[in-house]
């Protein structure tokens, strides 16, 4: 039997505003084996976690400023998770150059992270290989089943979903159908589990935004292109359920109207 | 209200409409040029209404009088007498274009023309017609009669009288109608793509393989079936032409281009679960 006591607790810091943070931070408490303790407090009493999350994507200067920041905090054997929605893990690595760019391994998930039962993990060109198993045993250990997948911006599903979500923003910005028939259309029509523009806004369009700007941006390809519509709604904070306003207008987290 | 409806073509989704139109409470008068053919699907549709009377979803009473309100025919002026006539011809453009200009000719002005067409254009089968404004599509998805949705298209002269119409129609037969423009693809097939598609171009930059995407799609994403999967069920063939029609009908825009490596697949004729091996191997 391991009788844990606060003395052997690892610490955990978590990066970011982003509302995965404080999810991985009850996430992290609830295994009764992590001080999840904030960036400043460690930089200043010189504690080296045993991990660090990061979970910026949309603002990709923040993302890379909170993982500066947090690099004097690095020890060998420290494990840095970074959100690859928008980076490649090889990118957020190279960030880190010679302190802790092989302790990298990227994660994807959308938000709510309550609800996934499996978290994509990738690997950066330059991880140590043993870091991975940590980043596995890691998600196991939060009750979160891993899959490892090959390192790009968005990995597998949230890569997938932003690009059905971005195909039903352009038909709608088009005036092709409302936005309630869209997702109607997708519920019923093929079985999607929700409709794709109450899932965007369900995940946060800046989240939807960042993995097909991300991918635009690292391979250059039109078909990323996001859609305009998608663009001057993040610019407008409206970024959807968390604000009230996406495709649809909420009241206390109902859907009231759409446009 | 529409109360006799003309279905043309006796084909799977023809006898799709037909059936659940008569179980509604729709006079039918369901044509097929081929009289063999009609026999075909006026059997599958009296199989079917025995299949839900078993279940008890229908009386034996409901399922023999809805197959009594279907009348077979090879003659298309008898559709005259329909408020709505659906065509379901096979999805070739010379085809419906031909029909409609008949339709167009038999029926009058005020009778709609509707189309089931997954992949043509609903303003250039109306351009084959006098009175533009009473054509639309309708698109029930297979298999009809089980299938909640359809999509109502509105050509470029579509009249909102006829759009209205179709609303209330596609309601009695207990089903979700949406509204949208008469685009490539309409929503659903060209909403969809991306799953396939992108699912695709993962697999080829080799980011993970085909059972692995299928397996993150189900769990972390909560969809019924994995891309691959869903393809080997539709019909990797088939998948593939619907993603060829929708990028050609937008003049090549690259967020519909097809993967190569599934057209690779139509060649080897492994084409899903009809040929016992697609994504997947069906012993």
């Amino acid at each position: 039997m391991v009788i844990i006591t606060t003395r052997n607790k690892r610490y955990a810091v978590i990066l970011g505003d982003h509302p995965l943070a404080e999810e991985w931070r009850i996430l992290c408490q609830k295994t009764e084996q992590f001080h999840v303790e904030d960036v400043d407090i460690c930089l200043a009493k010189g504690i080296q976690p045993d991990i660090i999350i990061e979970t910026t994507n949309y603002d990709l200067e923040k993302k890379r400023a909170d993982l500066l920041r947090a690099r004097p905090l690095i020890a060998d054997d420290t494990l840095i998770l970074t959100s690859v929605l928008a980076v490649a893990a090889t990118e957020a690595a190279s960030w880190l150059e010679n302190r802790g760019a092989g302790q990298v391994v990227g994660y994807a998930t959308f938000y709510p992270l309550g609800e996934r039962k499996v978290v994509e993990l990738a690997p950066a060109l330059q991880t140590d290989p043993p870091f991975v198993d940590r980043a596995r045993s890691f998600l196991e250990l939060l009750g979160k089943k891993p899959e490892v997948v090959g390192d790009e911006a968005g990995l597998v599903f949230p890569r997938i979903l932003a690009l059905i979500i971005n195909e039903a923003a352009f038909a709608y910005m088009e005036g092709t159908a409302t936005a309630a028939d869209i997702d109607l259309a997708m519920r019923l029509g093929t079985n999607y589990p929700q409709g794709p523009l109450a899932w965007a806004d369900e995940i946060g369009l800046d989240d939807v935004y960042a993995v097909l700007s991300g991918l635009y941006r690292a391979l250059g390809e039109e078909r990323y292109r996001p859609a305009p519509i998608l663009r001057k709604m993040v610019l407008a904070g409206w970024l959807g359920k968390k604000r009230g306003r996406g495709f649809y207008r909420y009241d206390n987290g109902e859907i009231r109207e759409h446009d | 209200m529409i109360e006799r409806v003309g279905v043309v073509g006796g084909g799977t989704m023809g006898a799709g409409i037909a059936q659940i139109s008569a179980q509604k409470g729709c006079q039918v008068l369901l044509y097929d040029v081929n009289q063999e053919a009609l026999e075909k699907a006026r059997q599958q549709i009296e199989k079917r209404l025995k299949n839900l009377a078993a279940k008890g979803s229908l009386t034996e009473g409901e399922a023999e009088e809805a197959l009594q309100r279907i009348i077979c025919l090879t003659d298309l002026e008898k559709l005259e007498s329909c408020q709505l006539v659906i065509e379901a011809a096979p999805e070739k453009l010379e085809l419906k274009e031909e029909l409609f200009a008949q339709l167009d000719q038999i029926c009058p002005p005020e009778t709609i023309l509707a189309s089931n067409t997954s992949s043509l254009s609903i303003t250039r089968l109306a351009a084959r017609t006098r009175h533009g404004e009473r054509v639309a599509g309708l698109h029930f998805f297979n298999p009809a009669p089980v299938m909640k949705l359809v999509e109502i298209v509105k050509g470029i002269k579509t009249g909102e009288r006829c759009v209205q119409q179709l609303i209330q129609f596609v309601k009695k037969l207990s089903k979700q109608p949406v509204v949208c423009r008469d685009t490539p693809g309409f929503l659903v097939n060209r909403i969809a793509r991306p799953f396939y598609n992108e699912a695709l171009k993962i697999m080829g930059e080799g980011l993970a393989d085909v059972e692995q995407i299928d397996r993150i799609m189900k769990e972390a994403g909560q969809f019924r079936m994995g891309p691959f999967e869903l393809q080997d069920l539709i019909g990797i063939d088939v998948n593939f032409s619907t993603t060829v029609s929708v990028h050609g009908g937008f003049f090549g825009e690259s967020r519909f281009r097809p993967h190569p490596f599934q057209e690779r697949m139509v060649h080897s004729g492994q084409l899903g679960r009809k040929t016992g091996g697609g994504y997947y191997h069906y012993p």
